[in-house]
């Protein structure tokens, strides 16, 4: 046997894992954190309401009384943007839970039991991949009513067949090690192995996805919102507020601070999942 | 069965089965929609249906009998390219997708030749252009994945319509709006596929056989050019191959921030109208094209790929 | 002369006084981190010096520091010297043109240094391009006769091959030719030989001696290995940390080495040093009977034999090593003789109990007693366990006294192997190799099976490392009456701990019996062609 080329510490650069966080990583949990604290909570971070407006207010731009300005209702935009986290990133959250929770699911049995179940289970999966996302979307919010949740289903239904994937090809990766067929011969039988030994392999990669996934999410509702496939006004939607303040030229500040909202967010969650993918 | 052969009918068969399941998943879906909206619509006085025109198109679509007959109907006139008529405008639906096809295709093909020319010029500066540069060239790709992609086509059009003038927004279908449009998808993809080329790029340098190439003399250039570019460029077909179907999502989302013609306003009036038979074909017919793409893909690759094999080895515990 | 004649023609070199190259405190640091401090060597026009130490010692940093190939992040300052000109210093520009042409490279591990997505003839290209003078039409011949220099029998194919289509010894056979095409002036050999099998070793290594006296090139012969160094280089540099232990000619450094790290290095060679553990080894009885037996097993995958009728038997107590080159069927043999495959025909006995056809679950019981320990340190432990549960894990899984008690018996064997107990909370990427496979080692132990069977245990560990393990092992075999089964490719490491001996080629044994007869008078030509390549230090 050929010795193959092995990796690892030797015994002069024994390296302890350092679990230093670098600062953007530290930012970007910051801005999730706030994020997440306006779909919470948002009466806490904004007091002015953002449904009914001030019509003598139209149009102010951004200032000390109107942070992100107001729109064309006389409506504190930054209070629409913060009422509006709510259903743009809890949304999201709920389509990873179920691409989370159904994908893992088929791709660990897939993985697992592998033969017949295998080949089924995969052309199903083949079938989500091969329907683009959008038009999914289209068809589920046609079907079960214009809300930004119905969206949020329809994108976790496509984020099936991500983590399927994604989960299946860990699980033949984890089954497929050495340290697996070592506890075999150690006594241990097959459940045990699967369970203590292949699933927690197998499940490392899954968190790093699931936060990618989050933004990618976001993104993806933003853009049914935009296009009218989400909560109707006087809801403020991440895209919905894009979409409105577009017909106003006049006042900029109406698309670009959902805009930068979105884009910050996004970046955040992608830095984390950047820093994760590093750390395993 | 091993080799090539077994290997291409296996993948066929595979791809015929996804094809099937996609459209009665597709019917599926529709069928379950709440309501009957299909009487909906044609009951609507407003759509101006007469009495005759209501019952054919009832006995048309099989609407009076078991949804696993219309089912199979269905999937047997689709077979036949027969995509039924639609609802609302009692056309063939064939010929109403095939009068906007042409644009979103248009549309798709100039976004993917920019976007493989961006991110290979992305990739190559990576790799050439000096330090500082090069270091905040590598995070503009990932950077892009932030943003989402209609508000880049929101940029381009106050740039270069409101500000420059170089194209009308109502003027959407000309030569430049669609250079913007193209470039508005094209960005959006190039990111993907950068992130890709350079992670592998960077695999590749690292590897045994390019820091024995430069022994013998080669420069980074001829390094990058005969070595570097193929192991690290192949890879990069099969991860278009799967993002066909973000494509044509993004082209339909892109069409509605430059209000062109093509699939996406036929998309986006169908669903006003709950047309849904033509739903159901722009759906399915977009499924088809990507299992279609990635079969092509999956047949194509090995050919050009000699690291790739097709034959299941067995377990060998002492292989030479 | 024409261009073409250069190349069968060996360059007369001018008469130097001064040495080809001259290397005086070379310092090379990663980030703050410095690797190699302060090293001086010189190497004579035609002359060969081997650069000697283990992992971490600096050796391979200082091959790629001279080449000037480091890592991004890595920085070399000092003085080289080559044909008395200043090269450390040179921009890259100019430096890369001596790269191929005057300093060649050879590289470990032929399998990975061709790229593996273009045929070979189109990578050959690149080195005939070095030869000055050389006309493009010209370059396919020329190429084509330096496969058939190097002892490459059908030159042709091998041009249109893919590297992957090629066995590891004929890859460094045609790296070896790229580097020697062009002439240059010296050759840096990393490591050639240590991905390779012990006879092609000798094979390739008695190419580079002969090439280099045909074409008059330098060579650097970077090793881990003292006695193949002592053998092929007329000096000696040891390396540790970085730093130089010891250097001088070979007869001198091998044969009275000085400083303390040389003399542990000439100790902890298994080829020079075959009777060190002797006290501890021998003292088992032979005549014990046999805890072991395998009779007429053969394996075949599809068309490959694996294990052609082979049979043994090991008596309690002893250690019976399994002996071959890659191929050789020995690691699927112990896979049978662990049930982890099943023998299409023949009988396999351990402790009185009949393997043959036995489910997993049936197999339990027989695994009580016997145990396997994995060649490679870096995957047989789960990356997510800490060590703790991952030596406690057999005891748990065959349920063997209480939650208390399963913990005084995993650091007991922890001790054993040599292994200090702060170590329990940590996780293998927090190990060394040697500890790794420590871990291994115990994980197999805490059972107190009777028999553990090792598959080339320390094949992937540093020589030093290597002769701490097996001594534990020896000392836990004479305290505890523990059965080996060893599979190894390293006959010298085979003579110093075994009590008898399988030689396996192809799948078949081709020859067995115990140590004394196979090494002093072996029957077999095999055998003999095994013996042959082991490398006997300085003659």
């Amino acid at each position: 046997m050929t010795l193959t080329s092995l990796t690892g510490p030797t015994t002069a650069t024994r390296r302890r894992r350092t679990w230093r966080v670098p600062p953007t990583v530290l930012v970007s949990f910051l801005v999730v954190a706030l994020v997440v604290g306006w779909s919470v909570a948002p009466g806490v971070f904004s007091t002015q309401d953002p449904v009914n407006g001030v019509p003598a207010d139209l149009f102010a731009a951004p200032s000390g009384a109107h942070w992100f300005g107001t729109d064309h209702l006389g409506r504190d935009e930054f209070a629409r943007v913060v009422h509006g986290t709510a259903s743009s990133v809890s949304s999201a959250l709920v389509a990873v839970a179920i691409g989370l929770v159904v994908g893992g699911l088929i791709g660990l049995l897939a993985g697992f039991l592998g033969g017949l179940v295998d080949t089924v289970l995969a052309r199903f999966v083949d079938v989500l991949l091969a329907i683009p996302s959008f038009l999914l979307a289209v068809v589920i919010v046609s079907a079960l009513g214009f809300q930004t949740i119905n969206a949020a289903i329809a994108t976790g239904v496509s984020a099936v067949a991500v983590f399927a994937r994604v989960l299946r090809s860990e699980v033949l990766k984890a089954r497929s090690a050495v340290f697996v067929e070592a506890a075999l011969v150690l006594g241990g039988s097959r459940w045990h192995v699967l369970l203590r030994h292949v699933l927690p392999n197998a499940s490392r990669s899954v968190v790093q996805l699931a936060v990618l996934q989050f933004g990618l999410s976001i993104l993806v509702i933003a853009a049914l919102a935009f296009l009218g496939y989400g909560d109707p006004p006087p809801a403020s939607d991440w895209g919905l507020l894009i979409s409105a303040g577009r017909e106003y030229p006049l006042a900029p500040w109406l698309v670009w601070a959902p805009a930068l909202v979105t884009i910050v967010t996004v970046l955040s969650v992608n830095r984390i999942s950047r820093w994760l993918r590093k750390t395993d | 069965m091993t080799g090539y052969r077994g290997f291409a009918l296996r993948r066929g068969g595979q791809a015929v089965v996804v094809v099937l399941l996609a459209y009665v998943f597709t019917f599926w879906v529709i069928s379950v929609l709440p309501g009957d909206p299909v009487t909906t619509t044609l009951r609507n006085p407003q759509n101006g249906f007469t009495e005759e025109e209501i019952a054919r198109i009832v006995s048309y679509y099989g609407l009076d009998r078991p949804v696993l007959v219309q089912l199979l109907e269905s999937l047997g006139r689709f077979l036949t390219g027969d995509l039924g008529v639609s609802l609302r405008s009692n056309r063939s639906v064939a010929d109403m997708i095939g009068e906007v096809l042409p644009s979103t295709l248009v549309l798709a093909a100039s976004s993917l030749a920019i976007a493989v020319v961006l991110s290979f010029l992305v990739a190559f500066g990576v790799q050439y252009l000096p330090k500082p540069f090069s270091t905040a060239l590598r995070s503009v790709p990932s950077l892009f994945l932030s943003v989402p992609g209609f508000l880049i086509g929101l940029l381009l059009i106050q740039v270069f319509s409101f500000g420059l003038g170089l194209f009308r927004a109502i003027d959407t279908d000309g030569p430049v709006a669609t250079f913007f449009a193209a470039l508005t998808l094209g960005i959006w993809v190039s990111a993907q596929i950068a992130e890709v080329l350079i992670a592998n790029l960077d695999h590749e340098a690292a590897q045994d056989y390019a820091g024995v190439a430069r022994s013998r003399g080669l420069g980074q250039v001829r390094l990058l050019l005969r070595h570097l570019l193929k192991p690290s460029a192949l890879p990069v077909v099969t991860v278009l191959a799967l993002m066909i179907g973000e494509v044509l999502g993004g082209a339909v989302i892109t069409e509605a921030v430059f209000g062109r013609t093509g699939i996406g306003s036929l998309v986006e009036r169908s669903v006003a109208s709950q047309d849904l038979p033509v739903l159901q074909a722009v759906v399915t017919l977009a499924a088809v094209v990507f299992v279609v793409v990635n079969l092509l893909a999956d047949l194509v690759y090995p050919l050009l790929d000699p690291r790739v094999t097709l034959q299941r080895r067995p377990e060998v515990g002492a292989a030479a | 002369m024409a261009p073409q004649d250069r190349l069968s023609v060996t360059l007369p070199r001018p008469e130097v006084a001064r040495p080809l190259m001259a290397v005086r405190g070379l310092r090379v640091a990663y980030g703050g981190h410095e690797v190699v401090s302060g090293v001086d060597f010189e190497l004579g026009a035609g002359r060969s010096l081997a650069l000697i130490g283990e992992s971490g010692s600096g050796k391979s940093t200082i091959a790629r520091a001279l080449l000037r190939l480091l890592p991004s992040a890595g920085r070399a300052s000092g003085s080289v010297e080559l044909a008395g000109r200043e090269i450390l210093g040179l921009p890259e520009r100019r430096f890369r043109s001596l790269r191929g042409r005057t300093l060649g490279f050879v590289p470990q591990d032929p399998g990975n240094a061709l790229n593996p997505v273009r045929t070979i003839g189109a990578q050959a290209l690149e080195a005939a391009d070095l030869v000055d003078g050389l006309a493009k039409e010209d370059r396919h011949e020329a190429v084509l006769d330096t496969f058939a220099q190097v002892g490459l029998t059908d030159p042709a194919r091998v041009w249109a091959s893919y590297p992957h289509q090629l066995s590891g010894g004929m890859l460094q056979r045609v790296l070896i030719g790229l580097a020697v095409l062009p002439r240059p002036a010296l050759l840096v050999a990393d490591e050639p030989t240590s991905a390779l099998d012990v006879t092609i070793q000798k094979r390739i290594l008695d190419l580079l001696s002969g090439l280099r006296e045909d074409l008059g090139i330098s060579l650097l012969l970077i090793t881990h290995d003292l006695a193949i160094a002592a053998e092929r280089a007329d000096s000696l540099v040891v390396l540790k940390d970085g730093v130089i232990q010891e250097a001088g000619p070979t007869a001198e450094v091998f044969a009275r080495p000085a400083s303390d790290y040389a003399r542990r290095l000439h100790a902890d060679v298994p080829a020079l040093n075959p009777a060190r553990y002797a006290a501890l080894r021998d003292g088992r009885d032979p005549a014990s009977p046999a805890k072991i037996e395998v009779q007429g097993v053969t394996k075949t995958f599809g068309s490959l034999t694996a294990v052609d009728d082979v049979s043994f038997a090991v008596p309690a107590g002893t250690t019976h090593a399994l002996v071959g080159e890659s191929g050789s069927g020995k690691t699927t043999a112990i896979r049978l003789l662990l049930g982890l495959e099943q023998p299409d025909s023949g009988r396999i006995v351990v402790a009185g109990e009949e393997l043959h056809g036995r489910s997993h679950e049936s197999l339990r019981s027989v695994r009580r007693h016997l145990q396997l320990v994995y060649q490679n340190p870096y995957t047989s432990l789960d990356p997510t366990w800490k060590v703790e549960r991952l030596v406690r894990e057999p005891l748990d899984r065959y349920r063997i006294g209480s939650a208390r008690e399963r913990g005084t018996l995993v650091r007991e064997t922890l001790r054993a192997v040599g292994l200090s107990e702060e170590l329990v909370s940590r996780k293998p990427s927090a190990l060394s190799g040697g500890q790794r496979q420590r871990v291994a080692i115990a994980r197999a132990l805490v059972l107190r099976p009777d028999v553990i069977v090792l598959d080339e245990p320390t094949s992937a560990l540093d020589v030093s490392v290597q002769a701490e393990i097996v001594e534990t092992l020896l000392r836990l075999q004479a305290e505890l009456g523990l059965t080996y089964v060893f599979v190894s490719h390293d006959l010298s490491l085979v003579r110093q701990l075994a009590h008898t001996v399988s030689v396996m080629r192809h799948g078949r044994v081709v020859e067995q019996g115990t140590v004394a007869s196979i090494f002093d008078s072996p029957r077999e030509e095999y055998t003999r062609t095994l013996l042959d390549s082991l490398p006997v230090g300085a003659a």
